[in-house]
This record gives structure tokens, C-alpha cells and sequence, in this order.
């Protein structure tokens, strides 16, 4: 026991003395691009607060709905992107953003069961709010091609585990004893809707 | 067992030290913003208590006041916040934010058991001015969205708090040391109040 304890922390202090900064050589080198594009959005608050308030709301109605949107999203981000990038459209203002963060707060508290066209339609429109968005950043060096497809695998990625993650939370509600994450959903509703209310006063307020 | 603690806790710590930060590129206020969002339903004493005060009233009401309240509350308190954005007055602030401290762990004092419609009115009132004190800082804060987040985050783990603390309810030992907790919160609520009318320093 003693000899292993005494082996672990010599290992550990050897990691420790020589850390060093990684050099992530791959950024810097031609698929650079693909990173710059799945990184933005993620780096964005803006970004991460709408994505993830869309996939527990798609997430909270159910598989059978939620899956369109797997494909419906990430294809509205490349729509968005080429649709920003030809028409120099790039956003619709601090007003529509937190127009949107309000509408699926307010949705997702309200628990109302959308429709599956609706519910495509709100996700595609968003995903082409969003790619426009993250057109603006685009510098006449980037390689579009691969910052699209980071994007919109980014955008996959992102919405799919968090509908998964929503959909695994409330499966387990089988019993009215865990009638709680339901609720616990609707909670987070709430406060995204509280976000978003405060966001349209301020954009209405400057 | 032992055994197999020390060396994960030795990877564990290698793990941690070894993280370096990551550079967010962008937004540069966001850390900032939201650390301000967070800390600020939590470093005033008064508001604490009677965010805790709402959960536990709460859960000593039962359903529907336990699941309304935590979904409801943030949206009322952000009509408050956005008078505050607006810089709209409300009458006496401080003192009205005090008063809800008071009423709030009164009520949980006495188990006041108000019909459901009274009980939110109550707690409606008390959320846009409670909301109004958090909105007023928003737009001059490093990351207005980033603060915006902080504080419905923080505000919404005080209620979690609260209906947590008010499970005890459960047993009659708890039930008695909640309603001992409720006394408590307005004895604090009692003195912001002398405070913010001046008659303490």
C-alpha cells in the first residue's frame, strides 16, 4: 500500500513539474478553419444560452418530435451562414436574439405541447439567426468551406447531446415520485424566460 | 480500499494542477459579468434571507405553491429587473426588500397558510422589487447577459435552498426548527427595516 502510495505521488509530482503550456500545432495549420468555426458559437454566450435552451425544449417534448431536429438544425446554422455571408445580413439585432431566448424560456416553463412542423420551424429559424450571426466573423482569409462545416458540426453536436441529455433526465420520471424533474425542467424554463425579459428591456432601454 | 483512493486522488490532483485557462476569444466582460451576477443576490444579507424565506414558505404550503414558485418567481422578478434596466423608481426600495424578509419568515413562523392566489401576490410583490434591486446594475455591467445569467442562476439556487431546508417539514422535530428558522429571518428582516428608515445606524 505504502510503496504504491509512495509511487502514485512521485508519478503525480513528475507530472506536475513538467507541465507545460500545450502547443495545439493543428489550429495553426490548414484545418484551422474547421476549429475556428466549431469554437465560435461555443464561445459566444449568446450562442450557448439559445442552443441549449432549444434542445431541452426539444428534448422536453419527446424523442418522436425532438429528432427532426438533428438534421433541421444544423442544416438552418449552413443557411444562415451562406445567407449572412452573400447578403451581408449578419444579425437582426439584440432585440430578436433576446426576443428568441424569451420565446423558448417562456415555451419551455409554459410545458405546451408544439406541434412538430412548429417546433422545426422555430429551430430552423433560429439555426438561420444564429449562422448569420456567426457569419459576421468570417475574414476574407478564412477557408469558408471548412469554418461551415465546423459550424454546422458544432451545431450537430451541441443539439443532439443536449436533447439526449434532456430526454435520459426525464425518462427516469416512471413514478409520480419523480414527478420532480419534470418540474426541475420547467424551472430552468423560468429562469431562461426571466433572461430574456430582462435582455429586451435592456435592448428596448439602449 | 484505501489502496485504490490514494492513487486516483493522486491523478486527481495532477489532473487539476495541470489545467491550464482557457482563452475565450471573445466577450471579454463575460467572466466578469457573471461572477457579478452571482455574488450579488448573495452578498446582501437581506436579500438572501428572503429568497430562502420564498422556498421555504413555499414548501411549507405544499403543492401547487412548491413547483409554481421556482418556474414563476424568475419571470416576475424580471419585469422588476427590467424597471430597474429602465431605471423606472420604485417607492423606498430598501425598505420594501427589508419588509419582505420580515413578512417572509414571519409567515414561516406562524406556517401561515394563505390561499395559493394570496400567497403568489404576496411573493409577486416582493419579487419585481427584489428583481428592480439586481436590474439597476445590470447595464452598467462588464457583460449585461453574462450578469443577467449570474443572478436568476444564483437567485434560483437560494429558492432550491429554501425548499430544501423546507422538506424538513416532513418531521415534527424539523417542522419546529424551521419555524424557529423563520423567526430568525424576521428578527434579521426587522432590523434591515430600522436600518433603511434610519433608525439604526
Amino acid at each position: 500500500m505504502r510503496y504504491r502510495f509512495a509511487r502514485a505521488s512521485i508519478a503525480t509530482a513528475t507530472l506536475v513539474a513538467s507541465a507545460q503550456a500545450a502547443d495545439a500545432h493543428i489550429v495553426a495549420s490548414r484545418l484551422g478553419d474547421f476549429y475556428t468555426g466549431a469554437l465560435h458559437p461555443l464561445t459566444d454566450l449568446q450562442d450557448l444560452i439559445l442552443w441549449a435552451a432549444m434542445g431541452v425544449l426539444a428534448g422536453s417534448l419527446g424523442a418522436s418530435r425532438g429528432r427532426w431536429l438533428v438534421l433541421a438544425f444544423p442544416l438552418g446554422l449552413l443557411a444562415g451562414l451562406v445567407l449572412g455571408r452573400a447578403s451581408g445580413f449578419v444579425s437582426a439585432g439584440p432585440a430578436a436574439d433576446a426576443g428568441m431566448i424569451l420565446l423558448l424560456g417562456l415555451l419551455l416553463a409554459a410545458a405546451v405541447r408544439i406541434p412538430t412542423a412548429l417546433l422545426c420551424a422555430i429551430a430552423f429559424g433560429l439555426a438561420v439567426m444564429r449562422g448569420a450571426a456567426n457569419a459576421g466573423d468570417l475574414g476574407p482569409e478564412t477557408n469558408q468551406l471548412l469554418y461551415a462545416a465546423g459550424l454546422v458540426c458544432a451545431g450537430y453536436a451541441a443539439i443532439t447531446l443536449t436533447m439526449a441529455a434532456t430526454l435520459a433526465f426525464r425518462r427516469a420520471e416512471a413514478g409520480t415520485s419523480m414527478a420532480w424533474r419534470g418540474i426541475a425542467i420547467r424551472a430552468v424554463g423560468g429562469w431562461i424566460a426571466a433572461i430574456g425579459i430582462m435582455m429586451v428591456g435592456l435592448a428596448l432601454a439602449s | 480500499m484505501s489502496s485504490r483512493v490514494f492513487p486516483r486522488l493522486a491523478v486527481a490532483l495532477a489532473a487539476l494542477a495541470l489545467t491550464q485557462p482557457a482563452f475565450a476569444h471573445e466577450q471579454v466582460g463575460v467572466a466578469g459579468g457573471l461572477a457579478s451576477g452571482l455574488l450579488h443576490p448573495l452578498t446582501g444579507m437581506d436579500h438572501l434571507i428572503a429568497m430562502v424565506a420564498v422556498g421555504i414558505w413555499g414548501a411549507q404550503l405544499g403543492a401547487p405553491a412548491i413547483w409554481v414558485l421556482p418556474i414563476t418567481f424568475p419571470v416576475v422578478m424580471a419585469f422588476g429587473g427590467v424597471l430597474g434596466v429602465l431605471r423606472i423608481a420604485l417607492p423606498v426600495p430598501e425598505a420594501v426588500i427589508a419588509l419582505s424578509a420580515l413578512v417572509l419568515g414571519a409567515a414561516v413562523a406562524m406556517r401561515l397558510r394563505l390561499p395559493f392566489a394570496a400567497a403568489a401576490v404576496v411573493v409577486a410583490v416582493f419579487a419585481v422589487f427584489h428583481g428592480h434591486a439586481h436590474g439597476a446594475e445590470l447595464p452598467s455591467s462588464a457583460n449585461p447577459l453574462a450578469y443577467g445569467v449570474g443572478f436568476v442562476v444564483a437567485t434560483g439556487l437560494l429558492h432550491l435552498c429554501g425548499i430544501m431546508i423546507g422538506t424538513l417539514t416532513r418531521w415534527p422535530v424539523g417542522g419546529r426548527l424551521i419555524q424557529g428558522l423563520g423567526v430568525v429571518i424576521a428578527a434579521l428582516g426587522c432590523y434591515f427595516l430600522a436600518q433603511s428608515l434610519g433608525a439604526v445606524a
